[in-house]
């Protein structure tokens, strides 16, 4: 699929987008650790603890702003992993299950075991629901505490044990505090990578719009596995690092106002960003610093400011931050696809024949949604799927889609089965489609929403996109530029940066039609993409959708439309109450007396 | 033994299943699940000491004052941290409002009240301390008539049959002019009461103590992820089960391993059954 | 205190005239306050013994000042509330030694915090006494800045084991304790100090402090024949359920173990007063009355001294005591020497029978835990009067 570089070059105007490489992105972050460095210099050791300190935290706070900020997965006990991995460092240095283990090699082992804990801890988010989900990890935490107070023999129980003790030149104050400046840097720069990788915006896209992530293709349980085990290794490490701080740790150490600090530097740094966690972190470290006498009320401080945060401003720093996206938007756009860069995105080759219903059944509570539906939808070909409100068109999507298996019956893509509701895998059959009410990541761009869409086109690893290897930055290059064609191709492309939630209706069904590209599919499914367009717009629709399918990809278009499905279709299937009620080319349906009484009037 | 194990097991239950009941009420009116429902039962017992033995009022007028002291925090719940987020519910930013209120609930107490548990007044001073000693029979008696109340409520009259509307249908409810958001207040309210009448009828076991709170948010959730959310029945038997089987642990396994017990116990239910052991079908999502 | 006018007089003079010069005169550094740090767990769960030592520090600070100091120096307290939490009592800690540059740190008040920070303390050299327990924090070899001033767990254990096997004559002990770090770890000591006193341990048990009904746990004690139960909680509520209970059975047992159960809150959690007889809790002679209802001279003298100035009522006399022993024994070393490091240390090291309030305080450069052991003894635990106690019975 090659991408002819004048038209590309010509189709779309190079933004300066904010992506790792940029300055906008590193900038203030460079500029956080340059102030960083000489605190050992300027001030004295209790500052350098209190910056170190910061350091350890954001080790911590930067790897669970993935889980949290970014899975949106609420884990507001994961103090836990910090009390396994300070732990495991100060047992195995102290030699108490084994000969003493050097200090590096003893944060590496916490590092393992917080890579399985974290899991483990994790595990509940793929089945339960938030509040639940939340609920079970503050009862983690309190198990690991428990845990850690009962084995007496390991532990040292209720008296504790010695922190590990680093070896030269980490034994000072200044010396720590760089080691773990050192952790902190490698933290943000790792989390930055994913952030700006097909995980990172997996993970968005998991988080708020978790039906079109898996029509994306994107494997929800497999990337929040990966993501805990990063998560889970990195807060043991800054347990490790905490013990070493303290010198010695006992379970009361462990408090839940530890979870509810990190928990909320991410809240109040804004989710989606590593800037906001990681200032938040700094600041919630040093503020009980310059607030003594207040002292009994830190902890009633801090739930008053995540209260503020989540009613007055939930973006957190991060969005007070957002300078670009204050720019007033043009008022009164149009939206103006090219349909002859349609050729650039999908290509001609598509061997597979149509995706065939055979005879599907599906209800809901009792109610036959589909009642024995056949359908076929052939390549190169557009078919139009029309009918009343509540005869199962949207629901026939879905089934093709996998979100639903049907009771009776089977789907078939290129005389292959479809595996009955395996939603996920249906992106790298070949088939994409859009929603009916968009399922966008409001807080993402533009550009990174239709990025989504390219996601299981990815080569890099996790591990590879963690270290910014090259097969990663290639990636990102690649998808960037599709997605940049894929936006001038529905006509979005100035809108690219701008945050997705402040487009108009309209252009969000654009945008998902863009998404949908990026997978290169065999088949496009459309569910109602001329709702709310202006006549214009409709016209303009009609012919793009035309382009997509002379280029080979079949489309299944549901619209309410009429004239829109009769101009461009070239075959359509009309359903009532969950049964085809007729099948046929737009001339024929147009005059067929079924159709023309129960839907078309007149 | 036994006697004991079931005697305390069933009134601490008692507790559990209100507090449940009071998740229930709360998450029925506004599909939010809060975390000030424990608090809401520690606030129970702290009202009930400071009004009748440090204030030094009647038991009856103690009572009344902590009905409507824990039905403005159910008020003030709805107002403050549920109705501003309702129309984010897919960020489920309702559990970080709940969360912060209920800490700031927590300790506001703790620093004002005091952080060690403090007494709990005598309430009909009978029994004289053994196993049918009112500080057993208390809890058990105010849940039954507790739910006896719920149910003519929701059945008999009618705000209760409204309440049950907007639980069902929000929107159908809204179609038909029910005013929503005052029937929400009034849930939550009603809630407020719920959890206060946990706290001040199982004071006599768990003491007026600030640590109830989380305490009683985390033994209280479990019944209704036992019994699936929004349903009473559901969290009564969970939560004399959840009672039974923690005294039972304390005794046998004793402190340090009763609590990882009763939490593994609701891992693995809740992995297995993720709705509940009876819970219902949700919508569908797509 | 001792008469420091004179040295108060001359040092104002010098000062003043140093200031008119206008350079750099020795005799300033000499006028400097003293500062010493306080770490208090005001505030959180277990705040009363520091809430008690904090009425104590303040009493002996404002009236060292008032009689103008010691050297003619003022003692400026500063403190910190540590909240019972080793991050924020670390944190304090390294404030006071690179920040606030004290010169003695008093505290902490609380076991796991002192157990984070004597590291850092020794590191720095920090001259720091403070009345924790555990045995392990005193170790003039690993940490020869660090003195104790009240009894180490060994002696709570003494004094208990000896009431239990001399004096109630017991042979079968129970011992209960709750599940925080401290009781874990003082039922242990406990269990293996008792089995080698030659007493029979039928029964241990670590119990969580908010379990509501403590019956189980004392049928079990009762049925393999326990005569005395030793507690190890610093729950108040845990020890008023666990009389209460004993009342309901019907049981007769003697409880012994720690001071919390003399703790004035235990009134108010009780059923009936009476279930508050035949406990006994740890105590000091110096804060006890004997048969006579008088403490010792110098106490009686001391509690004159506070009547109008300091609540001893809601609170124990051996914390107000001790917080007014600590800044006695840091006045006192800077009077004999200076504010530098070695200076107090090595005036600590050489105190013998030190008479404070609390206790007669002895350190040697090899001996830094100062309580005598002798003067621990057990209190009858309901008998409180301005925070003091009656005898347990059977010393003489």
């Amino acid at each position: 699929m090659a991408i002819s570089s004048e038209s590309a070059a010509g189709a779309m105007q190079e933004k300066p987008l904010a992506g790792i490489g940029s300055w906008v992105f590193a900038g203030p972050l460079i500029l956080i650790f340059c102030l960083a460095l000489p605190v050992p210099f300027v001030t004295n050791d209790y500052w350098v603890l209190i910056a170190t300190r910061a350091a350890i935290y954001w080790v911590l706070v930067g790897a669970l702003n993935l889980v949290i900020g970014f899975a949106g997965q609420l884990a507001i006990g994961y103090v836990a992993l910090l009390t396994l991995g300070a732990y495991t460092t100060s047992v195995l240095v102290a030699g108490n299950v084994s000969p003493p283990v050097p200090v590096f090699a003893a944060l590496a082992i916490a590092g393992v075991a917080g890579a399985i804990f974290g899991v483990i801890v994790g595990l509940p988010a793929l089945r339960l629901r938030t509040f639940y989900f939340a609920i079970s990890t503050l009862g983690f935490a309190t198990i690991i505490t428990q845990i850690a107070l009962a084995w007496q023999s390991v532990t040292g129980g209720g008296i504790g044990l010695p922190g590990p003790e680093m070896p030269a030149p980490f034994h000072t104050h200044a010396g720590f505090y760089f080691f773990c400046l050192a952790a902190a840097g490698l933290i943000t720069w790792m989390t930055a990578n994913i952030a700006h990788s097909r995980f990172g915006r997996g993970l968005i896209a998991v988080r708020d719009a978790d039906v079109a992530a898996e029509a994306t293709g994107i494997r929800k349980a497999r990337l929040l596995m990966m993501i805990f085990v990063f998560t889970g290794a990195s807060a043991a490490i800054a347990g490790g690092l905490f013990a070493a701080l303290q010198t010695y740790i006992t379970p009361d150490a462990f408090t839940f106002d530890l979870s509810v600090l990190f928990f909320i530097s991410i809240l109040i740094g804004g989710r989606g960003s590593i800037l906001g966690p990681m200032l938040g972190t700094v600041i919630l470290t040093l503020l009980p610093e310059f607030a003594a006498p207040l002292a009994a009320w830190s902890t009633f401080l801090y739930a008053v400011l995540l209260l503020v945060i989540v009613l007055v401003a939930p973006g957190g720093i991060a969005a007070l931050l957002d300078f670009g996206n204050r720019r007033a938007l043009q008022t009164n756009r149009t939206i103006v696809p090219k349909a002859a860069l349609v050729g650039h995105l999908l290509t001609m080759d598509k061997a597979k024949s149509g995706i065939a219903l055979r005879g599907v059944v599906l209800s809901f509570l009792g109610v036959r949604a589909i009642d024995g539906v056949d359908l076929d939808v052939e390549a190169g070909k557009i078919h139009g799927l029309i009918g009343p409100n509540g005869s199962g068109k949207t629901t026939i999507l879905n089934v093709i889609s996998g979100f639903y298996g049907p009771e009776a019956g089977s789907i078939a893509l290129g005389g292959e089965a479809l595996k009955p509701g395996d939603s996920e895998s249906r992106a790298s059959q070949g088939i994409a489609r859009t929603f009916q009410t968009p399922r966008i990541v409001g807080e993402a761009s533009v550009l990174q929403n239709v990025m989504i869409g390219g996601t299981i086109r990815g080569q890099s690893t996790f591990v590879e996109s963690l270290l910014c290897l090259p097969r990663h930055r290639g990636d990102e290059r690649t998808l960037r530029s599709e997605a940049m064609t894929a936006l001038s191709a529905v006509g979005l492309e100035s809108l690219a940066d701008i945050r997705a939630d402040r487009l108009q209706h309209s252009e969000l069904r654009f945008m998902e039609i863009a998404r949908a590209f990026m997978a290169r599919p065999a088949f496009i499914l459309l569910d109602e993409p001329a709702a709310g367009l202006s006549a214009d717009e409709t016209l303009r629709l009609g012919q793009f959708v035309k382009a997509i399918s002379r280029q080979g990809t079949g489309v299944l278009l549901v619209e309410h439309h009429a004239d829109l499905i009769f101009d461009i279709c070239d075959y359509v299937t009309v359903l009532n109450l969950g049964r085809v009620l007729a099948q046929g080319t737009p001339a024929e349906i147009r005059v067929h007396k079924e159709v023309i009484s129960a839907y078309l009037g007149g | 033994m036994l006697a004991s194990i079931i005697a305390s097991g069933l009134a601490v239950g008692a507790v559990y299943a209100l507090i449940g009941v009071t998740y229930n009420t709360m998450f029925s009116a506004s599909r939010v699940m809060s975390f000030t429902a424990g608090q809401l039962g520690m606030l129970g017992g702290v009202f009930g000491s400071l009004f009748v033995l440090r204030l030094g009022l009647p038991l009856v007028v103690g009572l009344v004052l902590m009905l409507v002291c824990c039905a403005i925090v159910g008020l003030v719940t709805e107002f403050v941290a549920v109705r501003p987020v309702l129309k984010s519910l897919d960020q489920h930013l309702y559990v970080l409002s709940t969360l912060a209120l209920g800490l700031m609930i927590q300790q506001v107490v703790a620093v004002e009240w005091s952080t060690e548990p403090q007494a709990f007044p005598r309430v009909f001073g009978i029994g004289g301390g053994g196993i049918l000693d009112e500080k057993f029979w208390l809890p058990m008696l105010t849940c039954a008539v507790t739910i006896c109340a719920l149910e003519l409520l929701y059945r008999r009259t009618l705000t209760g049959m409204a309440f049950l509307a907007i639980a069902e249908d929000n929107f159908a409810a809204r179609a038909l002019g029910l005013p929503e958001r005052n029937l929400r207040m009034a849930s939550y309210a009603l809630a407020g009461m719920i959890g206060g009448l946990a706290g001040f009828s199982g004071g006599q076991l768990l003491l007026a103590f600030v640590a109830n709170g989380p305490l009683l948010n985390f033994y209280g959730f479990v019944p209704v992820a036992l019994g699936g959310l929004g349903n009473n029945r559901g969290a009564i038997v969970g939560g004399f089960a959840l009672g039974l089987f923690q005294q039972a642990a304390n005794f046998l396994v004793g402190g340090i391993f009763s609590s990882v017990a009763v939490f593994m116990l609701f891992i693995v239910v809740l992995l297995a059954a993720p709705r509940g052991l009876f819970g219902v079908h949700l919508a569908r999502r797509v | 205190m001792k008469n420091t006018r004179r040295e108060f007089a001359i040092g104002t003079a010098a000062s003043a005239a140093a200031s008119a010069f206008s350079f750099p005169c020795p005799a300033i550094a000499q006028t400097e306050p003293i500062r010493i740090g306080w770490l208090a767990a005001l505030t959180g769960a277990s705040s009363a013994p520091a809430i008690g030592f904090d009425r104590g520090v303040r009493y002996a600070a404002e009236t060292i000042n008032a009689a103008g100091g010691a050297k003619g120096r003022k003692i400026e307290v500063i403190t910190r509330d540590t909240q019972g939490d080793p991050t924020k009592a670390v944190n304090a800690t390294q404030e006071m030694i690179s920040q606030l540059k004290v010169h003695a740190v008093w505290g902490p008040t609380n076991s796991g915090e002192s157990l984070a920070i004597t590291p850092i303390m020794a590191r720095a050299k920090m001259p720091n006494i403070h009345p924790c327990v555990i045995d392990s924090l005193i170790d003039p070899e690993k940490f020869p800045n660090a003195f104790r001033t009240s009894p180490s767990n060994t002696q709570w254990n003494d004094a208990v084991r000896t009431y239990c096997i001399k004096i109630l004559k017991v042979k079968k002990v129970a011992i209960i304790a709750d599940t925080t770090g401290y009781g874990v770890a003082a039922a242990k000591y406990s269990t293996e100090a008792l089995k080698k006193d030659g007493a029979d341990v039928v029964y241990v048990a670590n119990i969580d402090a908010t379990q509501p009904d403590m019956t189980p746990d004392m049928l079990r004690a009762k049925n393999v024949g326990a005569e005395a139960i030793v507690v190890w909680s610093t729950s108040t509520g845990m020890d008023a359920r666990m009389f209460n209970t004993r009342a309901t059975m019907g049981w007769d047992v003697p409880f012994v173990g720690h001071p919390s159960m003399s703790s004035g809150d235990i009134k108010g959690l009780l059923d009936k007063p009476t279930n508050w007889e035949k406990v006994y809790a740890v105590g000091y002679r110096s804060c006890s009355y004997d048969a006579n209802g008088k403490l010792p001279p110098r106490n009686e003298e001391f509690v004159a001294q506070l009547k109008g100035k300091v609540e001893l009522s809601d609170t124990l006399l051996w914390w107000v005591a001790g917080g007014v022993d600590a800044i006695n024994l840091i006045a006192k070393a800077v009077e004999n020497g200076s504010t530098s490091p070695d200076d107090i240390i090595k005036y600590w090291n050489s105190v013998k029978k030190f008479p404070g309030y609390f206790g007669d305080y002895t350190w040697s450069p090899t001996e830094h835990n100062g309580y005598p052991g002798d003067d621990v003894v057990m209190s009858d635990a309901s008998s409180a009067k301005n925070g003091a106690f009656k005898l347990a019975p059977g010393y003489s």
